[in-house]
């Protein structure tokens, strides 16, 4: 107790600074106590800092890190997920790779559908966005309206989806039908199939992308938009040089996010073009769906890894791509 | 003395108690022992729920839990738990997927017992054979998948045909005449609903029904463990120019049309092939179609294609002997008949009395042709299989969309030689190539 009142009898700055002078009762320059040459409290926020961090890092590591090391671990392996042995075969999955038609093939049906979705998605998201931002009468309702595809459950999505894309019964034939246009097998022609796969993802992705567009719009300082409007900047002109520069860093991560997430795009393709026994890659081959039937169908998991490595490979460069052309964009 | 033996007396009572004591189960009850069965076959569930209440009410101390799954998600399941043992107890697989497991040293062989029984009259050659690996039992033959052609009956009186197709040039002219059109000449009935698009190995598999009777096979077997393509031939021209003149030539089907049991259950179709399984899935969804069974037509040879299912212990089962026994209770002859009856599975078991079945459901019939001249095929059990037949099937699925080569016997050549190239490379890539 006796120390405790001593303490409390000890006169503190803001920053935990013991006055040395009033401490001694000499007065003088105040001494702070230091642990690691750094304040006490200083240490303490950084404790506090990095503990906060230390939980989200271990989940990361754990769920994240491993998994890709193991991955590209096992990717020089020829392993069937079965046998107590793995071959070493170095890098002749890879290797094998580029002579694989149905891996290039996923390769050009991915990446056709990660450009269209990601370009469509964000434009249609902003153009969404933009209204909506300026505080309308119901917007809160728009908002619902446009977020609840993303908040919904894929599965279901897509089984509706299925029902609207059904080539004889479909909604969406019956209406191009109103407007002279034949059947179009969405689900069984392959070519068009990618396109349905497109529909159904920007429509899934559209509200998220415009509730982070609408973020992005409103933090744009009400000066900017006034000192432009006071120097003659409305409309297109308005938008092209005032509120798209400084709306670029919410584009980048609209962008980022949107690539990742259509590279990855598998649970619309197993469902909406699965039919009669479920394997729609034979229908829309994308690259998750390729590395799944080697990796769980076919007991390839080297192959697999090595896929599933190069798809990695992809979206990290891609990411850094996107990154450094929008961010020099913002910059400037 | 009689203080001696008194005294005696209590310490060996005293003994017997607390050794009592120590074996039972707190309130005097038995071990309870925990099965659980796994499964991919939804549809057999109410077969299993009689089986586990009459073999609880039987065992009371046995608690038996039923995990089923569709077969596809069942499959990855498999593949995941098995290696890390913690799979179900019994495990319910087609031969084909499980033997996989079984060269891995993953399933325990059945015990004498089961195998004395397996290897028994209960069951026929090919069922024996495909439960066991290397001579040694793993398995209980459950059910098999077998094929036979469904024709609507009504369809075919009103278009005059008199009976099903006993040749599969029957069969292709038989489909032209029971295909309806609309006045734009788009089939708005197919007379066969082919496999064209979907299931990735079921394409195949579909292809590989109709291409037997031709004399083709996916997998030709070349020396003991050693395959090669089997359709790169006259057979897989045969099957592959019959797609497309029943898609183009003179259309019997169409992608725009809904296919398979369903199509059939709408009467969207005149006629298929498929399992016995549509049969109940037909008394449960369409009760009022008229319709009959028959067998595979014939050309240069007659059968039907195979898929034995059997039922296996896992390595991790805690109670295997409890496991097995519960396998020898489901083999009684009321559960393999219900299991006919009501789901449509072809029990393997074969000195059960089904005619009460096939009394009351003919359509039972044309699945088990008692003909020595009738086939029961099957298709290799390698591992490489389902490989091979899904990238055919790719490549059948694309060329059933290419108009082009309706007529084009060099293009149907060709494409049917490059599939056998990424067939045999598979097969070489594995060292399972054999000329």
């Amino acid at each position: 107790m006796a120390s405790t009142g001593s303490r409390r009898a000890q006169p503190r700055d803001a920053g935990g600074v013991v006055r040395a002078g009033a401490a001694n009762g000499r007065g003088g320059l105040p001494v702070p106590t230091r642990v690691f040459g750094l304040r006490r409290v200083t240490m303490g926020r950084y404790l506090f800092c990095y503990l906060m961090v230390a939980g989200p890092l271990l989940l990361f590591v754990l769920f994240r890190v491993i998994p890709i090391a193991r991955t590209l671990e096992l990717s020089v392996f020829n392993w069937d997920l079965i046998s107590p042995t793995r071959p070493y075969v170095g890098l002749a999955n890879f290797a094998a790779l580029p002579q694989d038609s149905n891996f290039r093939l996923a390769l050009t049906n991915t990446t056709v559908f990660a450009v269209v979705t990601v370009v469509s998605s964000v434009a249609l998201g902003l153009a969404v966005a933009i209204p909506l931002a300026r505080r309308l009468r119901l917007e809160g309702l728009y908002q619902l309206i446009y977020f609840v595809p993303f908040v919904t459950p894929t599965v279901p999505e897509a089984v509706v989806w299925k029902w609207i894309f059904d080539t004889r019964y479909g909604v969406l034939n019956y209406l191009l039908s109103l407007v002279g246009v034949g059947p179009v097998g969405w689900l069984t022609e392959p070519r068009v199939a990618l396109w349905a796969l497109v529909i159904l993802s920007v429509w899934k992705g559209l509200g998220y992308n415009m509730v982070l567009f609408i973020v992005g719009l409103r933090a744009i300082p009400a000066e900017y938009t006034e000192a432009g409007q006071i120097d003659g900047a409305t409309g297109w002109t308005h938008f092209r040089f005032l509120t798209l520069p400084l709306l670029m860093p919410t584009v980048l991560l609209v962008c980022v996010l949107s690539t990742i997430s259509a590279y990855n795009v598998f649970t619309q393709v197993y469902v909406l073009a699965s039919d009669i026994q479920g394997a729609p890659g034979s229908v829309v081959r994308v690259l998750i769906y390729d590395i799944f039937e080697n990796a769980f169908r076919f007991y390839r998991m080297g192959y697999a890894s090595a896929e599933a490595s190069v798809l990695f490979a992809i979206v990290l460069l891609l990411t850094a791509v996107q990154l450094r052309v929008l961010q020099s964009r913002a910059e400037a | 003395m009689k203080r001696q033996h008194a005294r005696w007396i209590v310490i060996v009572l005293i003994a017997g108690l607390l050794g009592l004591g120590g074996t039972a189960v707190p309130g005097g009850a038995a071990a309870a022992v925990n099965l659980s069965l796994w499964g991919g076959y939804p549809e057999i569930m109410p077969v299993y729920q009689r089986v586990v209440a009459d073999y609880q009410h039987e065992h009371p101390e046995a608690k038996v839990t039923i995990l089923i799954t569709q077969l596809r998600d069942y499959e990855r399941k498999l593949a995941a738990s098995i290696p890390s043992d913690t799979a179900g107890d019994i495990l319910e697989m087609a031969s084909a997927t499980m033997d996989r497991y079984i060269e891995a040293g993953l399933i325990p062989k059945a015990p004498p017992g089961i195998a004395q029984f397996v290897r028994s009259r209960s069951f026929g050659g090919a069922a024996q054979d495909h439960a066991a690996v290397g001579g040694d039992v793993y398995g209980v033959p459950w059910f098999m998948g077998v094929g036979a052609i469904f024709y609507n009956t009504a369809m075919f009186k009103a278009a005059g045909v008199s009976r099903p197709p006993q040749t599969m040039d029957e069969l292709v002219a038989d489909a032209k005449k029971l295909t309806t059109r609309d006045a734009q000449g788009r089939v708005t009935r197919s007379g066969i609903s082919l496999r064209l698009f979907g299931g990735g190995s079921g394409v195949a598999e579909k292809f590989a029904i109709l291409m037997w009777p031709f004399g083709g096979e996916i997998l030709t077997q070349a020396s003991p463990g050693k395959y090669k393509a089997g359709y790169d031939n006259a057979a897989g021209q045969a099957t592959l120019a019959m797609h497309l003149d029943a898609l183009y030539a003179t259309p019997a089907d169409s992608f725009d049309l809904k296919h398979d049991a369903e199509a059939f259950e709408l009467a969207q179709t005149a006629m298929f092939e498929r399992e016995s399984w549509v049969v109940g899935d037909i008394a449960q969804h369409a009760p009022s179609l008229q319709y009959m069974t028959a067998p595979m037509p014939r050309a240069k040879r007659w059968g039907t294609i195979f898929n034995p299912v059997n039922l296996y212990v896992s390595r991790s089962a805690k109670n295997p002997d409890a496991a097995w026994d519960f396998v020898k209770f489901l083999m009684q002859p009321q559960y393999q008949r219900q299991l006919l009856a009501d789901v449509g599975w072809l029990p393997q078991r074969q000195d059960v009395n089904y005619d009460p079945v096939f009394a009351r459901i003919p359509q039972y019939r044309a699945f088990l042709i008692k003909d020595k001249t009738y086939v029961y095929w099957s298709m290799p059990e390698i591992r490489d299989f389902d490989e091979i037949e899904t990238k055919l099937a790719d490549r059948l699925v694309s060329a059933y969309r290419d108009r082009s080569l309706a007529g084009n016997a060099a293009a149907i050549a060709r494409v049917l030689h490059d599939a056998a190239q990424e067939t045999n490379t598979i097969l070489k890539r594995d060292g399972l190539y054999g000329e």
